[in-house]
């Protein structure tokens, strides 16, 4: 080959590379991402952020469609074993792992013993398999199998547990590849993905991008986009600039951007949103704080707030009020729970009624927050202090420092969120208002408690949707607390791109998505 | 020469040890406890806290912490990150070790020219109407925040005339928008500096004195008066990195670089200890380096430095 001839075949290479990267660039969906996913692998998930990234890479047994609503996905049906002690799953067939394996029975197995084993930090998902035979020796160490789960053919895997769990199959544990150690090595999780889901791990440059390419293998079929690059952007400010510009396909908004968003009229009509998985609610915690154990002092604070007020005033509008403790969107969730109406007058006559008249002989209290929670809690405090003369002063607490306060119950009077990890309203009440949970927001009553333990042996959901409602009930008509507005879930999306959907929980994996011109 | 710049080193090491010292101990008496932010909605979970302290070495007693830190230092890794499962600082900042100071050079090697030049021109012109403009220019460049002119130029040349990108990484272009927006300010310092010195220098004797022996009048200004206007200028300019520095964390956060500034900001607001440490550590060495250079050109300037140096 002459110089010459050399010159032009490099020419023409470095052109094609050009137009081939041109083209991949062009249909790669740009998603922002408010920081670096602190992991990328389904072992060690515990944020956020990074479930964004995970959930495009990584399935369960059931996944949530656009409706909010559960489907199957790697299993295609489930039934529950004698006594609901476990479940027996039929498996999905002709599914493919990102490395071209097939999915099969061995894998479930596999993945619950990684999340279990001990010294792989397992994050949020490995708890879900507290209740499977056998965690408890795997977690200690002992064992080396999970003695839980049976293997009866490729295609179907019986879990057997300790003690019933209904809602077993609903829980977002990802399955991932049995064959991974042995081709990637024991860290693989920090290099490649090992999932089902319709992209495959690419490349993450950190501070500035996680790409995922598209697994064309895909069960569910090929996706019609060539990938998904997760932008890091941390200031709202430039992820609404790069919207504008072009620079990304579709932004998650958040809080401080909605009002934006929700002013331009031309961003307003980019905008899908979905009702939020979590509630809000105000915790008075009667052991700390006497008052508190008067129901009238309760209902007299939760009527001295005006939820619609706060929704204009904090939110833009862009929040839904709440009156019980489960969201719209999550199952279980109880459209005819009464509105508590706004109503000064009657939270004074109920402060006398109490004892307390004008607020007199109110011990002083501090409403705990952090910092990026201060607004909405001086309008708690001024409300309270302007209504019912409370004496009520607003503490700023470091994040950390408040977490281990109100999970020890040493915090008296404090608002906080809760949010769903799987989609069904039982995490909510069991979690917040039962005795027993760890993060008792400090009002108990055995009946509530008897009704929790009830439903969770009960398998059939309208069933069970129906002890909730009679469980929340209990909880409001006692004002074990005050709920408050929960934010909506909001992004935008660029003309030309369609099929990205949000539910509750987020942004639903991209595999319909498809990018115009 | 070599003598001194070794005594010198000898000193810095001195500073990096106490920097090192300071930073693991201010970082730990800051409230929050980094193992609660990770476990957030989990922190209920005693089992799962107690593993996570172990891991990572927090169950110690703090000289025992201290002592695995120098340890991590020293082998490189600077040890794990609390944010990212798995990864060491290192992994962490990496990318970030290049970026801040090569965002902070390139403003300072297009700064220290254009204040040399605007300082000159406006000195040799003092009180003309030439003087006033520029001296205007430097006083407006010197008051507007970074983060106010940054927020300007992306809305005029992104938005509007759509030019440039508003942020990112990774392609030259990306480095525009950000190299302006922190020379300006060092640029008007240098400006302003070198306009004084001038016309103190342009008064003296030696000068009066080549230009009645026929110097050349831009020889005159370039070479007699402008060399004896260097050392305190050059000496100014280790102070202005360390302001390019602290500047870097605005340009970085409002442009998405992912350089040492947004990953500082990003690590603090995680309780991601060893990576804030690190990067404290790091940004002490890189200054004091700047102010190394900075003091052995000051002493290559001006002989007399080194000779005093030697004979004390």
């Amino acid at each position: 080959m002459t110089k010459n001839n050399l010159k032009k075949t490099l020419g023409a290479t470095a052109l094609a590379t050009t137009i081939l990267a041109g083209s991949a660039f062009a249909a790669d969906l740009r998603v922002n991402i408010s920081a670096d996913p602190s992991m990328i692998d389904p072992i060690t998930y515990s944020e956020l952020i990074a479930g964004h990234v995970i959930s495009n890479m990584y399935e369960s047994f059931t996944a949530i469609d656009g409706d909010g609503k559960v489907v199957p996905a790697l299993a295609e049906s489930w039934e529950p074993l004698e006594g609901n002690l476990g479940f027996r799953f039929k498996l999905r067939e002709g599914v493919k792992f990102h490395s071209g394996r097939e999915f099969t029975a061995k894998d479930v197995k596999f993945s619950f013993e990684e999340l279990l084993r001990p010294g792989n930090k397992a994050g949020l998902n490995a708890p879900y398999l507290d209740v499977v035979v056998g965690a408890d020796a795997m977690k200690e160490g002992s064992a080396d199998t999970l003695s839980g789960v049976t293997i009866i053919d490729d295609h179907t895997v019986e879990v057997a547990f300790t003690k019933p769990d209904v809602l077993f199959p609903i829980y977002p544990i990802y399955l991932f590849d049995s064959g991974i150690v042995e081709e990637a090595g024991a860290d693989w999780y920090n290099s490649v993905s090992a999932g089902t889901g319709p992209f495959k791990f690419e490349n993450w440059s950190r501070g500035q991008k996680v790409e995922l390419a598209a697994h064309s293998d895909y069960w569910g079929g090929a996706p019609a986009i060539d990938g998904v690059d997760f932008v890091v952007v941390p200031s709202a400010e430039t992820a609404m600039a790069m919207f504008e510009t072009g620079d990304l396909d579709v932004m998650m908004v958040d809080g401080p951007s909605m009002r934006r968003v929700l002013s331009n009229d031309e961003l307003k009509e980019r905008a899908i949103t979905a009702a939020r998985a979590q509630v809000r609610y105000l915790a008075m915690n009667s052991d700390l704080y006497e008052p508190f154990k008067d129901k009238r002092v309760r209902e007299a604070i939760c009527r001295s707030l005006d939820q619609d007020a706060m929704i204009a005033g904090l939110y833009s509008g862009a929040a839904k009020p709440l009156y019980g403790q489960i969201t719209e969107g999550v199952a279980g969730y109880n459209p005819d729970l009464p509105k508590i109406e706004y109503d000064p007058e009657k939270a004074k006559e109920l402060l006398a009624e109490a004892g307390y008249p004008n607020g007199e002989g109110l011990p002083p209290v501090k409403l705990s927050t952090t910092e990026p929670n201060k607004n909405q809690h001086l309008y708690f405090a001024s409300q309270l202090q302007e209504i019912l003369n409370m004496p009520v002063e607003v503490e700023l607490v470091e994040r950390g420092t408040h977490l281990k306060s109100i999970n020890s119950g040493q915090t008296p009077f404090f608002a906080w969120g809760w949010s769903a990890g799987y989609p069904d309203g039982l995490y909510f009440l069991s979690q917040l208002w039962y005795s027993d949970s760890p993060y008792n927001r400090g009002w108990k009553n055995a009946g509530f408690d008897a009704l929790i333990d009830k439903a969770s042996m009960t398998a059939d959901n309208e069933e069970r949707y129906e002890i909730y409602h009679e469980a929340e009930s209990m909880l409001m008509e006692d004002w074990g607390t005050c709920p408050l507005p929960v934010s909506t879930l909001m992004a935008t999306v660029r003309e030309g791109v369609s099929g990205v959907e949000i539910q509750p929980f987020g942004l639903v994996p991209f595999a319909d998505v498809t990018i115009a011109d | 020469m070599l003598h001194y710049a070794t005594r010198r080193l000898l000193g810095l090491t001195l500073v990096w040890a106490v920097a090192l010292i300071v930073t693991f101990f201010a970082v730990r008496a800051v409230p929050g406890d980094p193992i609660m932010v990770m476990l957030s909605d989990h922190a209920g979970d005693a089992a799962l806290e107690a593993r996570l302290r172990a891991d990572y070495g927090l169950d110690q007693p703090l000289a025992v912490q201290f002592l695995t830190y120098i340890g991590d230092v020293l082998n490189g890794t600077f040890g794990l990150s609390y944010r990212y499962v798995g990864s060491t600082v290192i992994d962490v900042i990496r990318d970030g070790m290049t970026i801040t100071p090569l965002l902070a050079l390139s403003a300072l090697f297009i700064a220290v020219p254009l204040g040399l030049f605007f300082g000159v021109f406006a000195a040799v012109r003092a009180g003309s109407w030439a003087d006033t403009g520029v001296i205007l220019m430097l006083v407006a460049f010197i008051s507007i925040p970074s983060f106010a002119l940054a927020a300007l130029l992306v809305w005029l040349l992104s938005l509007k005339l759509a030019l440039l990108p508003v942020a990112g990484w990774g392609d030259p272009v990306h480095l525009i928008l950000p190299v302006v927006v922190l020379v300006v300010s060092p640029m008007a310092v240098i400006a302003r500096l070198t306009r004084t010195y001038m016309l103190e220098v342009l008064d003296r004797d030696f000068v009066r004195t080549a230009r009645a022996k026929g110097v050349r009048e831009m020889r005159v200004i370039w070479r007699h008066a402008l060399g004896n206007t260097m050392v305190p200028i050059v000496t100014s300019i280790g102070l202005i990195f360390g302001s390019l520095l602290s500047g870097a964390f605005v340009v970085e956060t409002v442009f998405n670089i992912p350089g040492l500034g947004r990953i500082a900001i990003d690590s603090v607001l995680a309780r991601d200890y060893p990576v804030t440490m690190s990067i404290v550590l790091l940004f002490t060495v890189f200054y004091s380096l700047i102010n190394l250079c900075v003091d052995l050109i000051y002493a290559w300037l001006d002989p007399r430095i080194r000779f005093d140096e030697a004979t004390a």
